[in-house]
């Protein structure tokens, strides 16, 4: 879905699969998905664990394992460039430097027996050509960006010397370091404790701002994406159900999953006796139901629900407002039955 | 997530294998016995145009099968040369080829192994099955072959025992790859846009590195126990060179005349091994990835 009246889209994903293979049989992880990010735009990626957001920025990254998975895409524009039909060593030119990622786990995500320094250091080094001088002066620059306390004298340490927060920002630096276009930031708070998590989200706000790039976030943290995001899609079981503005999100949800997931959210400001939750489970990939995939979990499903997969629909032509959903899509549910019918 | 910062005073930096070189000296006193014999040995051999009494080539025929006394400390052999002199040269023999034998299959035993259990699959199944080839035939036997068919010097002396020390380094580096290649930092280093051998090189061989050095210390041993006996059957240095295999040999021939001929060599072999265990032992305790943080 591309908003009306917006500039040209820094990524633009058109029908992106990423399938995988258990014995022998290929599966749609994320199934035909489509979106543009603006330029400066965060678009919150959100859903449960295993609905194909992270999956998502692997696939945009040519990162999903060649073993067992396969991407395939209409196009995966950067820059010009279709990225799905980049080579090995095309590709290794844009990650890092043009797109890069942050990734969830802080604790383990950079590498134990090497300088935090050294680790900054290095894709100064392997993108931009500069000198290991050089790129030493611009690192600390950007440790310092990332408001890491004293990073000189910090420089020449492990990483087992720093703390979970510590090394989220380390990591922040390391995907800021070649100026990127595009952030794709998977789960980057969820490892850590409340008071962290807001300040690592500031500093992204801030960096965001500073730098002019833009985000994909992916998070299952409705909070964190009211913090934080432009755009919000909402993913479920692989296929994107509701894309919107935050605001639009907030205050028009319209999927009954995205109704589901904001009424699922614990409020201190209001007394409950009891915690919402979706009943039921994500259908198993390997037995994905016929029609809308969150069917058998919907209060309001209709029996065209389970006959037919609804399309991701604007609410009107003029709304970048868009749904995937039979009953609550302004769709002519009485045509569509005799239509099935027939 | 737990503060770890605090820990360690700012500034200070520890590089995590160091960490465990020093927690393999304080917790197993062993390991410095074996520690300080190996280092004064290599000084020795370091020093021994400096200490030796005598010409280690030095033949007279006066002076031939003598026992311990106050001139020949240790006695003489067959031909009146002084045992010292020629143990102290004989261990730079033994360290000489045991290092280059050793070096030179870690470097390349590790580069296999690693890049066997990095790309896993089919290159793997070739790689090791080849290693397992060459790892079936017992050290000894495969480094009496290659000597067989090269001729006895210390270069193909060191080939040998380097070709049957490289499938252990590969099986060695091989099995933390696997762990290591899962790994998120090396997930974030492709995301990064390395290629394989940055990733390889870089990031992977440097986790890998402490199981390899513990393991080269204790490989150096046996390096050395294979020279001696190639020396021994008559595969070793040429004979004017002294070498240990090669005197306790020597030695052998005389020895109802002449017991120490061949306890003293044999005794610095058994020194030299002994020190190496001692210390690769407590190295290994150390690195046992059960006791390891997994920081």
């Amino acid at each position: 879905m591309t908003a009306p009246a917006t500039p040209a889209p820094v990524l633009d994903v058109w029908n992106l699969t990423t399938s995988f293979r258990i014995e022998g049989t290929w599966y749609p992880a994320v199934r035909g998905i489509s979106f543009a990010l603006a330029p400066n735009e965060t678009l919150a990626l959100v859903g449960e664990s295993g609905c194909g957001k992270s999956m998502t920025a692997l696939s945009i990254l040519g990162l999903v394992p060649t073993a067992n998975g396969r991407v395939e895409a209409d196009g995966i524009m950067f820059e010009g460039r279709d990225l799905a039909r980049l080579s090995d060593e095309e590709m290794r030119e844009v990650r890092g430097n043009g797109i890069s990622m942050i990734f969830q786990e802080p604790m383990t995500s950079l590498n134990p027996v090497l300088t935090i320094g050294f680790q900054v250091t290095e894709a100064l080094i392997y993108h931009q050509n500069l000198s290991r001088a050089e790129a030493e002066r611009e690192a600390l620059a950007l440790l310092d960006l990332v408001k890491i306390p004293s990073a000189k004298s910090r420089f020449r340490e492990y990483p087992h010397q720093f703390s979970g927060g510590m090394r989220q920002r380390v990591m922040i630096a390391m995907a800021l370091a070649c100026r990127p276009k595009v952030i794709l930031a998977d789960e980057p708070t969820t490892a850590l404790d409340v008071t962290i998590q807001a300040q690592i989200l500031a500093l992204l706000n801030e960096l965001k701002a500073e730098t002019g790039m833009s985000m994909i976030f992916i998070t299952h943290n409705l909070g964190v994406v009211a913090a934080l995001a432009d755009r919000v899609a909402v993913m479920y079981a692989g296929d994107i159900v509701e894309i919107a503005s935050v605001g639009e999100l907030f205050a028009r949800p319209t999927h009954p999953y995205t109704e589901a997931l904001l009424r699922s959210i614990p409020r201190s400001d209001r007394d409950t006796a009891e915690l919402h939750t979706i009943p039921g489970a994500v259908p198993p990939i390997h037995r994905m139901p016929k029609g809308c995939r969150f069917a058998a979990r919907c209060p309001l499903a209709q029996d065209i629900c389970r006959a037919m997969d609804p399309p991701l629909e604007p609410l009107d032509p003029e709304s970048p407002h868009a749904v995937r959903c039979w009953v609550r899509g302004g769709h002519d549910l009485a045509a569509l039955t005799e239509d099935a019918n027939v | 997530m737990t503060d770890q910062t605090e820990a360690l005073p700012r500034g200070v930096s520890r590089h995590p294998f160091v960490d465990q070189l020093a927690k393999a000296f304080r917790t197993n006193k062993l390991t410095w016995v074996g520690a300080v014999i190996f280092v004064l040995i290599v000084l020795v051999a370091i020093a021994a145009p400096l200490l030796s009494p005598h010409d280690p080539l030095q033949q007279n025929i006066l002076h031939r099968l003598k026992g311990p006394g106050p001139e020949f400390w240790l006695g003489t052999d067959a031909y009146g040369r002084d045992i010292l002199s020629r143990l102290l040269y004989g261990a730079r023999v033994s360290l000489i080829i045991g290092v280059a034998a050793i070096g030179s299959a870690m470097v390349i035993g590790s580069a296999i192994g690693v890049v066997a259990g990095y790309y896993g699959g089919k290159v793997d199944l070739v790689i090791m099955q080849a290693m397992d080839v060459l790892l079936a035939f017992p050290a000894l036997i495969l480094g009496l072959i290659v000597v067989a068919m090269l001729g006895p010097s210390m270069e193909n002396l060191i080939i040998a025992i380097s070709l049957t020390a490289i499938p252990p380094f590969a099986r060695i580096a091989r099995a933390p790859t696997i762990v290591v290649k899962e790994r998120d930092y090396i997930e974030a280093c492709r995301a990064l846009g390395y290629g394989d051998l940055r990733i390889m090189t870089l990031h992977v061989l440097p986790n890998v590195l402490s199981e390899i050095l513990v393991m080269g210390s204790l490989w150096l041993a046996t390096a050395i126990r294979v020279e001696a006996s190639l020396s021994f059957i008559g595969l070793g240095v040429k004979p004017p060179t002294a070498s240990w295999g090669g005197m306790i040999r020597e030695g052998f021939e005389n020895i109802l005349d002449n017991i120490w001929l061949s306890i003293f060599p044999s005794l610095a072999i058994l020194l030299v091994v002994f020190s190496l265990n001692l210390l690769g032992d407590g190295l290994r305790d150390a690195i046992d990835p059960r006791t390891r943080s997994d920081a």
